[in-house]
């Protein structure tokens, strides 16, 4: 990395960006799916939750071993690093503290609204993995809570769209070129990769995390001919 | 006329328990049916879910099961007031459903309809059918939840 080529660098490296935009798509299905999309589609719903914690998992791991400007500790909204940004001291790249505070808030919602929905029923054919393993009330709280906490998400999402726009349009910050990463055709130059194995790391505990959801549902749910006798009347 | 009396109080004691069951009867009647509704919709779901070991006569009796208590006249279990009681647990009837007689009349009636039509359908071979006519009635239990149960 040659000094003074600084303007151009990619910010985010790909994981990152395909991250956030197979989340961006997701979240919008699973938003679709549940509040317009009736009983039918509660399967799909299930599924592009467990695909949502998929996704979750890997940035939650991406953010301990990722590259630079996505680990949590690179942006963590300290006191005393949101003074120094609102004291217009603040010089960096990647997520400002305030933007981290956007981007922790966001996941915390949206993971919070993947968990309580592993564990809601719908009342008609349809129960998330960890159902099984709840009381029914219990579930039907969950269930509540994953309705009440959707409003919260599609509000976070307003707030990160307005702010978005507002970069864009008042302080002239190409945010988006950023994420799509266009910057990347005018510049060769690169973030520093992540090594391989890294990336492989945090792709496997994701699919391994989908993966025991699932199973613990499984292991819970009763067969349909149980091997219990039953009488025949 | 001790014992009389004895029996007129006795009669006192069962009336009013009896005044104080109609509303919570119809409510305690009518969570029972739905609960029985789920027992069988489960039986149904289970069945789909497992298409390579499917049971028609399973689902069958499942089916008619739940057209058996939709055809029994649910309607008559949604007096006035039973809104407000307890069966087996508070009930989650909205008020409005009072005030809303025919959008209720509708998606009741829409239930009955696919209830009907899923054990007829649930009789045959027909195991794609059974799933999207099963998905038809899902429907209409949402669309009624979604419209006149509180949310808990």
């Amino acid at each position: 990395m040659s000094p003074g080529s600084g303007s151009r660098r990619t910010v985010w490296d790909l994981p990152l960006r395909l991250f956030h935009w197979l989340l961006l798509l997701s979240v919008t299905a699973a938003i679709v799916s549940g509040k317009w999309g009736g009983a039918a589609y509660a399967l799909w719903h299930g599924r592009i939750g467990l695909l949502i914690l998929g996704l979750l998992s890997f940035r939650l791991l991406w953010g301990l071993v990722g590259t630079r400007s996505a680990r949590f500790l690179s942006f963590w909204p300290t006191p005393a690093r949101l003074r120094r940004y609102f004291s217009g001291q603040w010089q960096g790249v990647g997520h400002s503290p305030l933007a981290g505070l956007a981007v922790l808030g966001l996941l915390f919602v949206l993971g919070a609204q993947v968990l309580s929905g592993l564990g809601a029923n719908d009342d008609i054919a349809f129960a998330g993995p960890l159902a099984a393993w709840l009381s029914k009330a219990d579930s039907d709280a969950l269930s509540l809570w994953h309705q009440r906490l959707s409003s919260a998400l599609l509000a976070m999402i307003m707030l990160h769209l307005l702010a978005i726009a507002c970069y864009e349009l008042l302080f002239q910050h190409r945010l988006l070129l950023a994420m799509l990463s266009l910057r990347k055709r005018l510049n060769r130059e690169r973030v520093a990769a992540a090594p391989a194995w890294r990336l492989l790391l945090a792709l496997l505990l994701a699919l391994a995390s989908v993966y025991f959801v699932q199973q613990l549902g499984q292991v819970r749910t009763p067969a349909p001919q149980a091997s219990v006798a039953t009488p025949a009347w | 006329m001790k014992k009389s009396l004895g029996l007129l109080l006795c009669a006192a004691l069962l009336s009013s328990a009896s005044l104080a069951g109609p509303l919570e009867d119809q409510i305690r009647y009518r969570q029972s049916a739905y609960a029985f509704i789920g027992w069988n919709t489960a039986r149904i779901k289970a069945q789909l879910d497992a298409a390579e070991r499917y049971n028609k006569d399973q689902v069958s009796a499942a089916a008619n099961a739940i057209a058996a208590a939709a055809n029994a006249g649910l309607g008559s279990l949604y007096g006035p007031g039973t809104d407000q009681g307890t069966g087996w647990r508070p009930s989650r009837l909205k008020p409005e459903f009072f005030q809303q007689q025919a959008e209720a009349a509708q998606l009741a009636g829409a239930f009955n309809k696919e209830a009907n039509e899923l054990a007829r359908i649930a009789a045959g071979d027909d195991l794609a059918a059974v799933k999207q006519q099963f998905a038809r009635l899902s429907e209409t239990c949402k669309n009624c939840h979604s419209r006149f149960r509180t949310r808990e």
